[in-house]
């Protein structure tokens, strides 16, 4: 009940991300190397930091089970694209996860620096931190008029994708996203469900992010991107706060829980939707929860991560049967 | 994945299109894309739209047939480019400058870069292009008939030349 009081308007906030584009000049794209040109441009970025002494652990993207790559993305650590192919890509990653470069993406380099809760300047200035310092060691393709220039010409300009992980349940409940969704993107923003596919959003979680990347600064985008976050956390403040009165929304929120202290078997799909009615009851103050292990749980529980928290591949059975166990502790 | 208009059948065509100059991906069951007229003709209607897989549209695509400039990182020509949709290098950036600039100005308008570049850039200015330039390209964008390019161009020299009689 206690998470109810403070700043409730910031729930709705899960997590922002800053990813920069970047690649060096008078090479190829990823896509245009074969793997030994990709390993030497991996060799040469790693030795570099290496050499500067940063530490970020190195994994070679080929020496992991699929699962293993699969998990990084659901744990929003690199991006879908990423995970789908293995050969001449390399990650590297700080301790505590906030940074991770992957090399040879689309792009020789794509800095990412992701922090809890609404931090865009913070999540900024991390990824800021390793692209000068690399731009001090490899002379980065940039024109003046163009900016950066990376593989796909509508991530030219600025190259900073910045985006705010929000958990939206009463703004969907009510049929709100669509047009939100649209308002966004006349405004320069996408907002697209991260789990699941366009069709279909599991638990309710949406991320905006900017799509302007030409004529205005970082600074004025990161702005832009925080601005519209607030304003879509105070939509969802204002209509939780209408739902949370109807019986009918109560009944679905204590029913979820219902289910969650006592089913045997759940799947994801089941715990997206479980966990995010609960969620929003505990948010409101409807029901009881720990509303930061909800938080973890909506990645830890997802198939993949499962299976790299239990170092074997699970059966889907395994898994729902774990999924089930572990979701019961929210409410102790 | 469903149809995105109906939302009941399966959806079995997937247009990528230039929306506001954004690409955005369409997913439709084949009654409502006829329905809806997409794809302009019914005949150029494939499972992979007017569009391979890109940023280009289909008037990029038709101006494809200009002759063979490579590019010397890469050895990309414009017909790669418009094909795959993406450059395959920073240098395809520059080398097919002209040609590109539509679908950039489809993509972000006429704004330019306006952000932090990287140390080694700082006090360098952007050098503008001359009007003589422009002029040289705008005939030869004619001669091509790629008109579009020229619509650019055009814009592009009478906003310069009124800035220089200011
Ligand atoms: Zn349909
Ligand atoms: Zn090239």
């Amino acid at each position: 009940m206690s998470q109810a009081s403070s700043n409730t308007q910031l729930d709705a906030v899960l997590s922002t991300r800053v990813r920069l584009a970047r690649n060096i000049d008078k090479i190829p794209f990823p896509v245009r190397l074969n793997s030994i040109e990709k390993q030497n441009v991996n060799f040469g970025i790693c030795r570099f930091l290496s050499e500067k002494g940063c530490d970020l652990t190195l994994t070679e993207m080929s020496s992991l089970y699929p699962y293993e790559a699969i998990s990084l993305a659901e744990r929003h650590l690199i991006s879908p694209e990423f995970a789908s192919a293995s050969e001449g890509r390399v990650l590297l990653m700080s301790q505590n996860e906030e940074i991770s470069i992957m090399l040879c993406e689309r792009d020789h380099l794509r800095i990412q620096c992701t922090k809890q809760g609404l931090q865009t300047q913070e999540a900024f200035e991390g990824a800021q931190i390793y692209d000068e310092l690399l731009s001090s060691g490899f002379r980065f393709a940039f024109d003046q008029k163009l900016g950066y220039l990376n593989q796909n010409p509508k991530d030219i300009g600025t190259g900073m994708k910045a985006s705010v992980l929000m958990h939206l349940p009463a703004l969907s409940a009510t049929g709100a996203m669509a047009r939100i969704s649209a308002t966004a993107s006349k405004l320069g923003f996408s907002v697209r469900g991260s789990y699941g596919d366009g069709a279909s959003v599991k638990g309710d979680i949406f991320r905006i992010s900017n799509t302007v990347t030409m004529g205005i600064s970082e600074n004025e985008a990161l702005t832009n991107l925080k601005t519209m976050a607030l304003q879509i956390a105070t939509k969802e403040r204002a209509a939780a706060e209408e739902l949370i009165k109807d019986i009918g929304i109560r009944d679905r929120i204590n029913r979820s829980a219902g289910i969650i202290e006592n089913a045997v078997l759940m799947s994801s799909d089941e715990m997206m939707e479980l966990l995010s009615w609960v969620r929003l009851g505990a948010v409101y103050g409807a029901v009881n929860a720990d509303i930061p292990l909800i938080n973890k749980l909506f990645v830890s529980m997802q198939p993949a991560t499962m299976n790299v928290l239990a170092k074997r591949k699970l059966t889907e059975n395994e898994r729902d049967e774990i999924r089930a166990k572990t979701v019961k502790q929210i409410f102790r | 994945m469903l149809c995105q208009n109906c939302k009941r059948n399966d959806a079995g065509v997937h247009l990528k299109r230039i929306i506001n100059g954004e690409a955005a991906e369409i997913h439709l069951c084949g009654t409502c894309a006829v329905a809806l007229g997409i794809g302009d003709t019914a005949g150029s209607f494939s499972p992979f739209g007017g569009v391979q897989g890109g940023n280009l549209s289909h008037a990029d695509t038709r101006r494809m047939s200009n002759k063979g400039i490579r590019c010397e990182t890469c050895g990309f020509s414009f017909e790669d480019i418009a094909r795959t949709g993406m450059p395959g290098c920073p240098d395809c950036y520059r080398v097919f400058a002209g040609k590109l600039r539509p679908t950039l100005v489809k993509l972000h308008g006429r704004a330019v870069f306006n952000g932090k570049g990287p140390s080694f850039a700082d006090g360098q200015e952007a050098s503008p292009d001359s009007l003589s330039e422009l002029r040289e390209r705008l005939e030869q964008a004619v001669r091509e008939e790629n008109f579009e390019l020229a619509a650019v161009l055009r814009d592009e020299i009478r906003s310069l030349s009124e800035k220089e009689v200011q």
